[in-house]
């Protein structure tokens, strides 16, 4: 009887042991297949959003090009087609996360600007009642309170532009990278805008411009203006590089006064009509300046056809803290206005009028961090003929 | 005994653990987590492709540079980890109706590993030729239109910002000449007058013909048509000799003239950009100090908003008597004043969307109009408005039309065509060439001729290195 009931214990033992450490595993399986759908999902649903991102117009298919409500999200160009994005819908992204990044002009007037800065305070600001924010745009997609979602669009070619020091005129080295790796072979239409005070009979700083096609057979080239003194005060200077397919956008800017505090801030008032105020920075210290304001339209070989605007020169201070004018609103191009000042300074700022014409960057979307997974897809797409890659990043909400 | 059938128990969970394991297999974490590859690769050679240039490529030689700089693009634009093998496939069809694919050149930066993804584009080679043959304005109805472009070498224009008279000229004539049978180039003034006075030294049919200005707000003026010249009465008319302002509105008459010979011979008056008739040109007669149009350009007198009306009247076999005196300025002007508006900017009609593929001629469908002309023109003279490109748009509780082609069909006498386009400048002569072939409607025969290996497929595959 005694070896029954242990027979009975021991194998009750080894069935108990058996069970748990076969439930323990079929638990463990269950958590990863319960954890690989949910992941699986978030990974769909990124597809979802980058499709409908670059592969999608909105609704209205023009929202960029005006200051409709937008009704359907989506970045497509619609004359473009294909993985075109329309360089006027990214401008009215609110891309600013929190109000302490948005451009309040006139202070305290409670008239707020969104800010997709280049550098050098050349940039797109933007009216934040017209701009998409994200909230608004995770409702167009269905997905508020679900998902979350960031979009990075960024040059697929890094260009960089430096001074070369040392040879008395004005030289500037142009260095291009794809994926980490010099892009050797490309071909570099570039454009200097050269500030210049005439006379003193003329008070304001004229533009002049040098274009010119230049080769880069290693990557890095250097391109001389000889008529341009290294230490001129004010100049830009794009370069649009194209190789086999591939377009990318480099820039730089010099100043006598600090780039940080641009004298003059170009903001745009309405998308409709292109129309821009060209303010002073009114902060109460700086001096009243001359401008002089010229519109370039980009075609697509990437030359510049100057346009005549209104008000393209005047004087701005505290008397006249800004004047208003009108750019070709569904032509692609650089509002370049340079400045001076009593004392002589001189600077220059652009308004890239699309987003591509001075390749600037953008991230619109929540902040993904904190969350256990994020899924992103990537796709190849060009705006007016520059190439991006678009990011989007995907989480879930409900944890 | 017991410990047996616990053994079997046991060996029955272990193997229903092991199928269980077998059958629920889950995919590795690329394929559920990674990035669609599938769909970049279709970006990337959608992309590459924007300009035409991976089309361009490879058509080209093997040992042809630009295979090396669209390897260089790949590698550019693709992320590091991210491998790829372009594969391009000559297309041929055999006899029986078998498409065959041949490997014609591959090009890659490393070896796959685990899995890859691909996406294809069908390159079509631009050697393949579309021809169009476009029919012949008139042909069908016996007219054979002539078209005429004033290209007056002694003239000057306005509002064509950039450009010349003569410049648009000859453009308008590469676009234009292939849908009539006979174009002809008024290189002067005096060959212009030879059109207004109906010669027949000159080549072409006046009757019925097409009058393009590419001159903009200007209009060419011939010598004898000035007040210096015998035909003066025709060209110039001075309502009073006394103190007012010598100039104003005076050559409205030549305005009028070319209104009544519009009508007289059917043309159609084209003006391609801004105000109709707004200044008369002519860089010989027109030397004094005073003769420009107060923006730097001279060899022209300003009519003004007369210039139009006074076209409109003659257009209408009304009377030259529309002289008014401007109290407040002391003055003589002829007609109403300016009937333009400024409306901004304004969108294609669907019939300018459908004529603009049909034609191949792509102008924005949006435009801003600084110079459109008012709907209640049409029943002021007997006006017919054909081929509208632009939505009316409403000022004013008026509605307004950026361009259209004004159609004489009423009145005493009908004939007669004015085409407007009252955009702001720069000038898309595109518009004009639009506007005229709405208006005439010639049709265009398109054929196609191919070569052998007119198309090639190009396959994108891409892999991701590491991981599993």
């Amino acid at each position: 009887m005694a070896g029954a009931t242990i027979d009975h214990m021991v194998a009750v033992t080894i069935l108990i042991a058996a069970l748990l450490l076969t439930m323990g595993i079929y638990n463990q399986m269950f958590a990863s297949a319960v954890a690989y759908e949910g992941n699986r999902k978030v990974a769909m649903k990124a597809v979802d959003i980058i499709n409908t991102a670059c592969i999608c117009p909105g609704n209205p298919e023009d929202w960029g090009e005006t200051s409709a409500s937008l009704l359907g999200f989506g970045l497509q160009d619609p004359q473009a087609g294909g993985y075109a994005l329309s360089p006027y819908s990214l401008m009215r992204l609110r891309t600013s996360s929190n109000d302490s990044q948005l451009v309040e002009y006139p202070p305290d007037s409670g008239l707020f600007y969104n800010n997709i800065s280049a550098n050098f305070g050349h940039g797109v600001l933007s009216p934040v009642g017209d701009c998409l924010n994200y909230t608004a745009a995770a409702k167009m997609l269905g997905i508020n309170g679900t998902y979350g979602f960031r979009i990075d669009i960024v040059p697929t070619l890094d260009v960089n532009v430096s001074q070369v020091l040392g040879f008395g005129h004005l030289v500037l080295n142009v260095d291009v990278k794809g994926s980490g790796l010099p892009l050797s072979g490309a071909t570099l239409n570039y454009h200097l805008f050269h500030v210049n005070k005439t006379d003193d009979e003329d008070p304001f700083p004229l533009i002049v411009t040098y274009s010119g096609i230049a080769p880069n057979p290693s990557g890095s080239v250097d391109i001389h203006f000889s008529n341009v003194t290294d230490d001129d005060p004010s100049y830009s200077f794009t370069v649009y590089v194209s190789l086999g397919g591939v377009t990318g956008v480099g820039y730089y800017t010099h100043n006598t006064i600090d780039s940080e505090s641009q004298y003059i801030i170009p903001l745009i008032q309405d998308f409709d009509d292109g129309k821009i105020i060209i303010a002073h920075n009114w902060d109460g210290v700086t001096p009243a300046v001359t401008y002089n304001a010229t519109f370039f339209v980009l075609t697509s070989d990437f030359q510049l056809h100057q346009v005549e605007i209104d008000n393209s020169t005047g004087l701005l201070g505290a008397e006249n803290p800004y004047n208003t004018t009108e750019i070709p609103a569904y032509e692609v191009g650089l509002l370049v206005i340079s400045y001076l000042t009593p004392e002589d300074d001189m600077g220059n700022v652009i308004l890239p009028w699309g987003v591509g014409t001075l390749g600037v960057s953008i991230s619109f979307g929540g902040d993904p961090t904190g969350y256990s997974f994020v899924a992103t897809e990537l796709r190849q797409v060009s705006i007016n003929d520059i190439s991006y890659q678009v990011k989007v990043s995907t989480w879930s909400l409900s944890g | 005994m017991r410990t047996v059938e616990v053994l079997f128990v046991i060996v029955i969970l272990l193997g229903a653990l092991i199928i269980t394991i077998q059958f629920a297999v889950l995919p590795p974490p690329r394929q559920a987590f990674g990035t669609n590859l599938r769909e970049l690769s279709q970006s990337t050679l959608e992309t590459l492709d924007g300009k035409g240039i991976l089309t361009e490529t490879v058509f080209k030689d093997s040992t042809d540079p630009a295979w090396g700089d669209l390897q260089k693009a790949l590698s550019a634009s693709l992320p590091p980890n991210v491998v790829y093998n372009l594969s391009v496939y000559d297309i041929s069809t055999s006899s029986g109706r078998v498409i065959n694919y041949h490997l014609s050149k591959s090009i890659s930066d490393a070896g796959f590993g685990v899995d890859s993804e691909a996406a294809s584009l069908l390159a079509t080679s631009p050697n393949v030729t579309f021809t169009i043959t476009p029919e012949k304005v008139g042909e069908k109805t016996g007219e054979n239109n002539t078209l005429y472009i004033l290209n007056c070498n002694d003239a000057n224009g306005w509002w064509i910002t950039g450009y010349t008279g003569q410049s648009l000229a000859t453009d308008l004539y590469d676009l234009l000449s292939s849908y009539f049978t006979t174009t002809v180039l008024l290189n002067t003034t005096d060959d212009l007058e030879l059109l207004l006075e109906n010669s027949t030294s000159l080549e072409g049919t006046i009757q019925n013909a097409v009058v393009m200005n590419p001159f903009g707000e200007a209009v060419p003026i011939p010598y004898n048509y000035t007040q210096y010249g015998p035909q003066h009465d025709e060209g110039y008319y001075l309502v009073d000799n006394g103190s007012q302002h010598e100039y104003y509105d005076t050559y409205s008459k030549y305005c009028y003239t070319l209104g009544v010979k519009t009508q007289q011979y059917n043309w159609t008056w084209v003006s391609i950009v801004g105000y109709p008739l707004y200044y008369v040109s002519n860089t010989e007669t027109f030397t004094g100090p005073n003769d420009h149009n107060g923006y730097g350009i001279h060899g022209m007198i300003q009519v003004g908003p007369a210039g139009l009306n006074a076209f409109l009247h003659g257009l209408d076999d009304q009377e030259y008597d529309q002289w008014l005196w401007d109290d407040p300025h002391n003055r003589w002007v002829y007609g109403d004043g300016s009937i333009a508006a400024e409306i901004g900017v304004v969108q294609f009609t669907t019939q300018a969307h459908d004529k603009s593929n049909y034609y191949g001629i792509y102008p924005s469908p949006y435009q801003t109009a600084s110079r459109a002309l008012p709907q209640s023109i049409e029943g002021d003279y007997h006006l017919e408005r054909w081929a509208p490109i632009f939505e009316l748009k409403e000022k004013d509780s008026l509605d307004y039309s950026a361009a259209a082609t004004y159609r004489h069909a009423g009145g005493a006498t009908e004939g007669g065509a004015l085409t407007a386009i009252g955009l702001t400048r720069i000038p898309d002569i595109r518009v004009s060439v639009l506007a005229l072939l709405m208006y005439y409607r010639p049709a265009v025969y398109k054929s196609e001729f191919g070569a052998s290996c007119t198309s090639r497929l190009v396959t994108l595959q891409l892999g991701q290195q590491g991981g599993t």
